[in-house]
């Protein structure tokens, strides 16, 4: 096991997973409140089908049960600081926006935006631990958006809010993952991982 | 050779008797039995709005030399209507379910088609050995909002029918009930119950994806349910429990986030501790109250309605219904 070495180590870790999932938890449920908000506010239909978002970070996985610990971690971190990015472009646009109904999905947003940033930090800290450290975000920005009509914005920003609610439940049963004291929660891949 | 023939319940069906003339002199048999003459055009057997009674083995002979010139197994049916389907997860993450039948018998054989896609891909519905009519499917990828259609497809003889689903992976998750649900009174406790379970099997990783449990009790004499929802663990202390009162308890699980609750599991019944039965001894105890003619008078246990401390004194007029009666009568005694 790599990254286990100090019993402070390993505590740490084991903090940051149990607040991460509470954390996570947390944002989940804000993030599906801030999405009836959003739909009734922008007058949505809420079962319309957003197809793929360019530059959405999807929540689904392939042989997510296989994933080693620093996958998870990396793959997390790179989808929160996306969705950074992406809620706070939906802010802009958002704050451009008069009336009261508005301030107030604008304060929503930037409540959950707090949130996503607070649980990349932990990401980052997590992967600190692992002595790897997080990646750079050199040029991890979201790519620049094509010229949007209101609508095509509106619905962008509902495929944003769905794939950050389907994640905010990955992450939470991925830090469970990385909270168990097994080889499956090794952050190093390791002979035990057989497909 | 015989074979088989597919119709439909009220159809009229003309047999002809293989290569035979329309003019020449057969017999028919249906299941054994000849068929009287009444129903044939010619060498032609017609049977007239069939219905199930008149499946069975035909034959056709020629009349006189007893050959065999023509059989067939009829089988009367119906094609089949929409069947309904169901889809389920309850061993997420690892995949789903789907499960089948005929709102109707069709009365002839049916064959099941099942089709599941995923976007764009098609997945693999392996079926099941038993139950018959149920597959399984195994995730190849989750937390997708990539929507599932499954769509499917029977077939008969006489025709066929299809029903699609469509559905997100999240929402057709559905636990298997807690097990092992187990209730026992809690020692010198009149009104606690310990009610303890396990996670049902089928659930592969309760670490990762933990359950959360709906507890539901009521007294059996009663029909309101009390509720507790329970965001951990897999026991609970019941604590407002009516003393002396059998009880039933049932549990339910769910997914902390996702999908839907439970069935509720298999039903247990308990009663919560009581002191030494004196309830038990209900007429020779009020035997004895009154021929040692004490001034307070204990109204027999099996009252429901009233407290010990509601009635007082012979002679009194009581407050509760039942043992007023009873009452006024000794109050006339002691007056």
């Amino acid at each position: 096991m790599a990254a286990a070495g100090s019993p402070s180590a390993t505590l740490r870790r084991r903090d940051l997973c149990s607040r991460g999932i509470r954390l996570a938890g947390k944002m989940r449920s804000d993030v599906v409140d801030l999405l009836d908000a959003y739909v009734e506010q922008q007058g949505l239909d809420a079962s319309a089908s957003v197809a793929a978002v360019e530059g959405v970070p999807a929540a689904a996985a392939e042989r997510w049960d296989e994933q080693t610990g620093t996958q998870r971690l990396l793959e997390n971190l790179a989808a929160y600081r996306a969705f950074r990015a992406l809620l706070g472009q939906m802010l802009e646009e958002q704050q451009e926006q008069l009336g009261e109904a508005d301030a107030a999905l604008g304060r929503a947003l930037a409540a959950v935006l707090l949130q996503v940033s607070a649980f990349a930090y932990h990401l980052e800290e997590l992967l600190r631990l692992e002595s790897r450290g997080p990646p750079s975000e050199e040029g991890a920005g979201p790519p620049p958006l094509p010229h949007l009509s209101l609508f095509e914005r509106k619905l962008r920003g509902l495929g944003v809010l769905r794939e950050l609610a389907q994640w905010a439940v990955r992450s939470a049963r991925d830090l469970r993952q990385l909270a168990k004291p097994s080889p499956g929660s090794s952050l190093a891949p390791s002979p035990a991982d057989s497909p | 050779d015989s074979h088989n023939q597919y119709e439909r319940v009220g159809a009229d069906v003309t047999m002809k008797c293989g290569s035979m003339d329309w003019d020449a002199a057969v017999t028919w048999t249906a299941n054994g039995t000849d068929i009287d003459e009444s129903h044939l055009n010619g060498s032609y057997l017609i049977l007239k709005n069939v219905d199930l009674t008149q499946s069975g083995q035909y034959y056709c002979y020629e009349s006189s030399s007893w050959h065999l010139k023509y059989q067939t197994y009829l089988r009367v049916g119906t094609p089949p209507k929409e069947p309904v389907l169901m889809c389920r997860s309850n061993n997420y993450p690892k995949g789903f379910y789907c499960s089948w039948h005929l709102p109707t018998p069709t009365y002839i054989p049916n064959s099941f088609n099942i089709s599941v896609i995923h976007g764009t891909r098609e997945m693999v519905c392996e079926k099941d050995v038993f139950p018959k009519n149920r597959c399984h499917v195994r995730y190849l990828q989750v937390f997708s909002t990539v929507k599932y259609k499954v769509t499917l497809t029977v077939t008969n003889a006489l025709g066929k029918d299809s029903t699609t689903l469509t559905f997100d992976e999240f929402a057709i998750v559905k636990p298997d009930p807690p097990e092992g649900v187990v209730a026992k009174p809690v020692p010198n406790n009149p009104r606690r119950l310990e009610v303890s379970w396990q996670n049902p099997s089928s659930w592969p990783d309760p670490e990762s994806f933990p359950l959360k449990f709906f507890l539901r009790y009521r007294p059996l004499i009663l029909d309101q349910w009390q509720h507790v929802e329970l965001s951990d663990g897999t026991s609970h202390t019941i604590t407002d429990a009516y003393a002396g009162k059998e009880y039933i308890i049932q549990v339910a699980a769910k997914e902390n986030d996702i999908g839907t609750w439970s069935d509720w599991s298999v039903a247990v019944h308990a009663t919560p501790w009581t002191e030494e039965p004196k309830h038990l001894t209900t007429e020779a105890q009020l035997t004895e109250t009154t021929s040692a003619s004490t001034s307070s008078f204990m109204p027999p246990p099996t009252t429901k309605i009233c407290d010990k401390g509601a009635v007082v004194g012979s002679g009194a007029v009581a407050v509760c219904w039942t043992a007023g009666l009873v009452l006024a009568a000794y109050g006339v005694l002691f007056i």
